[in-house]
This record gives structure tokens, sequence and C-alpha cells, in this order.
């Protein structure tokens, strides 16, 4: 094995984890390593079977392990509670960047920022997040159309909360 | 004025147990935790939870700004930080001050004046409480031949410029110290650009004794006896016993006061606990530090004591009288514990984070867990390695080891290595059993002899 860490792995098993792809797979010299949520999900790929994919992260972890991270069974995964199932075809959610609270409008009494069925830009500002009197902006990053806003004005909003559904249009 | 919601600022075991130790005095938690932390037991059992950032800790548990915040938003009125992450803040408990939530832990003022080393030993001095003597700088052979001789052999040189082991000897006798004074002088000069030395008295075969006191904030000081913390690797302690058979019962009341002293004058506020090394040939004790937050091995004392101190936390922090004073303390049988590590000694205590396909851990008389962890658990490899504590109490030492001996043998952990079979060879080792330790036992002693177990 080449310079992988187990610190590595883990990252990307905890991406994997709190995002809403079904598979990832990764593929460096001399390093791969495919994950998959469901658990009758197979290897597509590159010709390496699921028990061999598997095996590398336990040799790189240094642990024998009994079962292979991909088939944990659901109960035992890392997902953000709050996060909704995945988003439906076409759509992608828009996730808090950071602890704070949740301001649509730039001010009390203004327009929001954005409001349901208006199209954005990736540029888009969407809303900001405060913490403690610190107000950071957040932008849509895709181009699309706004389908849900997930969460009410001045709300806690927690690291990695969706915020908005987007209908992605490009 | 009594505490309504509690916001934990940290994860693991500590978290559960502030979690439960709120639970039992009718307090609502708020768990600040980080991605990787989903799912924990703490998570489970909190009555809420936050995500306050992701999995590293500069973005989570140590980012001051989001917990108090987080804090706020939820309606907490206080926050409990554990130990380690931003517990021995000074600025982060003025950020509670300053925002209307009580911070479980001593007044900002006084984080800062006993963490630093200067104010620390000031408030020794003025108590009366001996420190390792010391010597101003020293600049010729001479000099330091004249001061070795108020002190006592053996002594240490140490460079003033500086640390790590540069100008650092220790000289048995005047024949050493004239030998290697120049030698050490010049080897600071190298390393430093200034050849200055100072002199300490050198404790051999030091054991580490601590006190566990709590105090009210009015002046009002208990402890709860003394722990020994002697075996230790690379300053980590790796198994603590309450109380310290080694001292006499004189010697043990004066470590007491000593420490008592020490903190009375300033109005110390949360547990705490007051370090000292200890010279078991000359039966001298010498303050080391103080540790102002609850520590890992605080269970050990509340078993000899038969008290919560996370609860006596919440209730000082709150202004709650004390409710008990020092003649309701006594110290009863003898309390061991020891820490569970996913760790691999045989690699060179390589962390070994991972999943866990077991967790059988004892149960039994007088065996105590702290642990959050379950089948199942991800031990996720961003943070300490401490998966639980393994505590244990018997009538006397002899028992108490017996049972720890027990314990674990029926422990069956797997998915991850864990520092288990040390800790096995530790409690059958005939040292441990006859107390004859020291703070460099382990290095010594210990782990030569179980590397060399495991190669053969």
């Amino acid at each position: 094995m080449t310079n992988i860490r187990p610190d590595e792995v883990q990252a990307l098993i905890d991406t994997f984890d709190a995002s809403a792809w079904n598979e990832m797979r990764i593929a460096t010299d001399g390093f791969e390593l495919w994950l998959a949520k469901d658990p009758s999900a197979r290897d597509r790929g590159k010709p390496v079977p699921q028990a061999a994919a598997a095996a590398r992260v336990d040799s790189v972890a240094g642990e024998q392990r009994k079962s292979p991270i991909g088939s944990s069974a659901p109960g035992e995964k890392t997902q953000p509670a709050a996060a909704p199932d995945n988003p439906p075809a076409g759509h992608i959610y828009l996730r808090a960047a950071n602890l704070g609270t949740f301001y649509k409008a730039p001010k009390p009494g203004a327009s929001p920022y954005v409001e349901v069925g208006q199209a954005v830009q990736a540029d888009t500002e969407v809303c900001v997040i405060e913490v403690m009197k610190l107000f950071t902006p957040m932008y849509a990053g895709v181009r699309g159309i706004v389908s849900k806003v997930l969460v009410q004005d001045t709300e806690l909003v927690e690291f990695g909360q969706p915020l908005f559904l987007i209908e992605v249009t490009e | 004025m009594a505490i309504k919601r509690l916001f934990i600022a940290n994860r693991g075991e500590i978290a559960l147990r502030v979690v439960r130790a709120a639970r039992a005095r009718g307090i609502e938690t708020v768990l600040g935790l980080s991605l990787a932390d989903k799912g924990s037991l703490a998570h489970q059992e909190a009555d809420r939870s936050i995500v306050i950032g992701p999995a590293p800790a500069r973005d989570s548990y140590l980012n001051a700004n989001l917990i108090v915040h987080g804090a706020k938003m939820t309606g907490c009125d206080a926050l409990h930080p554990g130990y380690g992450f931003l517990s021995e803040r000074a600025s982060f408990a003025e950020l509670c001050e300053n925002n209307a939530i009580t911070f479980v832990g001593p007044r900002s003022e006084t984080i800062r004046m006993v963490g630093d080393k200067l104010g620390a030993r000031a408030l020794a001095k003025a108590a009366g409480v001996p420190m390792v003597s010391g010597t101003d700088k020293i600049n010729s052979a001479a000099d330091a031949l004249r001061i070795a001789a108020e002190i006592g052999y053996p002594v240490i040189t140490k460079a003033s410029a500086g640390g790590g082991g540069r100008g650092m000897r220790v000289a048995r006798s005047a024949d050493e110290l004239q030998a290697s004074f120049a030698r050490s002088s010049q080897e600071a000069l190298e390393a430093f650009g200034d050849g200055t030395l100072y002199l300490e008295r050198y404790v051999e075969r030091a054991r580490h004794i601590e006190v566990q006191v709590l105090g009210d904030g009015a002046g009002n000081i208990l402890h709860f006896g003394e722990r020994d913390c002697s075996l230790q690797r690379r300053y980590q302690k790796m198994m603590e016993e309450a109380p310290a058979v080694i001292l006499r019962e004189a010697v043990r009341r004066r470590i007491h006061k000593a420490a008592v002293d020490l903190l009375a004058p300033i109005n110390y506020r949360n547990a705490g606990t007051v370090e000292f090394l200890y010279d078991e040939a000359r039966e001298e004790f010498y303050f080391m530090e103080v540790n102002a937050r609850i520590q890992v091995e605080h269970p050990v004392s509340e078993a000899i004591c038969g008290v919560d101190l996370i609860q006596l936390q919440l209730a000082v922090a709150a202004g709650e009288p004390l409710g008990l004073t020092q003649s309701d303390i006594h110290p009863r049988g003898h309390a061991i514990e020891l820490r569970l590590l996913a760790e691999d000694p045989a690699r060179d205590f390589m962390p070994s984070p991972g999943r866990l396909t077991a967790w059988d851990i004892p149960k039994g008389p007088g065996v105590r867990i702290d642990s959050a962890m379950f089948k199942g658990a991800m031990i996720p490899p961003y943070y300490d390695s401490m998966i639980g504590k393994l505590i244990v109490y018997g009538e006397d030492r002899p028992q108490a080891l017996e049972r720890l001996e027990a314990a674990l043998q029926s422990m069956a952990i797997a998915g991850i290595n864990t520092n288990v079979p040390l800790l096995r060879a530790i409690v059958r080792h005939p040292d441990i059993k006859a107390n004859k330790i020291d703070t460099r036992w382990s290095e010594r002693v210990l782990l030569p002899e179980f590397l060399n177990n495991i190669e053969r």
C-alpha cells in the first residue's frame, strides 16, 4: 500500500456516509476504494470484487474486520439525523456550511434573497448564516430553480443541515 | 441560580457521563457534536443534539464561537466543557460568562491564574506548599557545587534558555557535577546561544500523587482524598488508584492540606486536581500543577468517597451550597482505574480506529465501566484513542487487583486493536502487586518485558 493513511480512508468513508450518494469509487496510484450504501450493490466499475475492495480498507486501517464496510447495517451508519432521504432525481440539497442562525433576508422585513420557484445561478446569494454576530453569505453553487425552502427564518441550523431543495437545470 | 438546560461541548464517555449526571439532577441536555459523532450513545441519550461542525476538532469541538452560539440558540443557561478540548481555556470560559451562560468550571480569571506556570508557583509559595527546590541562574561550576551542597544530591542541571533535554544532566555527587557542568553549559550554549544553567533537586523514582478537590467559589474547599497515578507512559497516565497506599497517614493529611491551602485563597470554584511529585525515599511531596477541570480518573475518588463529582460540579457552578463538609467524606476501600485505548501496544501504540464488532465488557460486584462504546460503534480516527475506563472497587488493594484481573479476563473487544493485552500484563505484574513502581517504571520494566514476551 502506498501513502494512504487510515484517517484519510476514514475521512472518505465519512464523506460518503454524509453524502446523498449511493456509491463512491476512488482510484489513485496503488489504491482503490469502492463504497456502497445498498448491501446488495455490486461493484460495476473496474473488476475489483467487493470483498477485495473492502479488504483493502481493512488492511489500511490495520485491523481485522468481520464484515466489509459496504455491508454495514443501516442503523450503524453515521448519517446526519437532520438530513431527509436522498433528494428527488434532478435535485440537490443545499446544506448549511456551518452551524449558525439562518436568515432568509438581508434585514428584517426585507424581501428574501430567494423564493420558491426562483431561478438561481451558481453565484446567487441564497441566505446568510450568523455565528456570534458574524454573518456569512451562502451561494447556490449550481444553476437551477428553488423547489423548497426547508428551514424557517432565524432558525438555528446545524452543520450540514439541508436548507434548500434545488432543481438542477443543467 | 439552578441550571435548567445544559449544553455539553464534548464527546465520548465524558459527554455521556455528563448527560446522565444532568438527567439525575433534572437538568435538560443539549449535546453539541461533530458530524463524526452522530449516532454516539451521548447523541442517543441527550434530550437534543446539534451538529456543530465536521469531524476535525478545530472545526467543531475546538470552535468556541460555534459552540457558544449553539448553546445560546438552544436556550441553554449553562455549559459543561468535559475534559480536554476547551475545558481549560480561559478565553472560552470568558466567552460563556459574557453571554450569560454558566460555565461549569472555574471563573475565567481562575483558569488564567492557575494555568500560568509562574502564577501557579506563586500560589504554592504563598500557601507554603513545597515545590522542587530550584535555583536562579548559575554561571560557574564553583557556584553550582556550593548550591548543590545546600539542595542535596542528586541534582539535575537544566538550560535556562530552553528545554528538550539540552544541558540536562543528573549528577549524583559533587564529582559528577564538577565533571558534567562545563559539558552541559557548552551544550546549552550550542543549542540556545546561552550557556546559563540552573539546578533542581532531582527526584529519583518519583511517584505522581494528586488530590481531588471541589471548591464552592466562596472559599470553601473540600478534598476527596488522593490518587496515585504513577503508572504512566510518556507522561500519559495508564492506571490510577485511590487511595495512594504508600503514604503514611501523617503525610496523607499534609498533602490534602497543601491542596486545600493552595486553592482556598483564590476562592476556587469547580472540581479540580492539585498534582504533586512524590519522593518516596524522603517521604516528601512537591507541587507540580493545578488541573482546573474534571479529570479522566475522577471515578476512583468517587468510588472510595461515595460521591458523584459531576453532579457536585453542576451544583457549585449553579452557586448552590456544597451540602457537604469535610467530616462527611470518609474514603473507604480501594479503587483502580485502567484506561482502555484503541491502540496497539505491540506496534508502538499505533491508533486503531474502526468499527467494534464485539464489545463484551465485564459486570460484577465493584466493577464500573465508563464508556460510550457499543457493538457496531464506529471509533473515528480524529480524536483521542480512549474508548473507555474500567474501574474496580474492593475492600482493599489486593481485592481490587483481583477483581481487575478477573474483569480483564472476561473482556472481549473485537474489530479493533486495543491495549487490553498490556493491561492484563500490568495487573499480573509482581511489581504492581507489590506496589513498587514509579513514573518511569513502564518504560524501564513493563514495556520491554511485554514486547519481549510477544516476540517469543
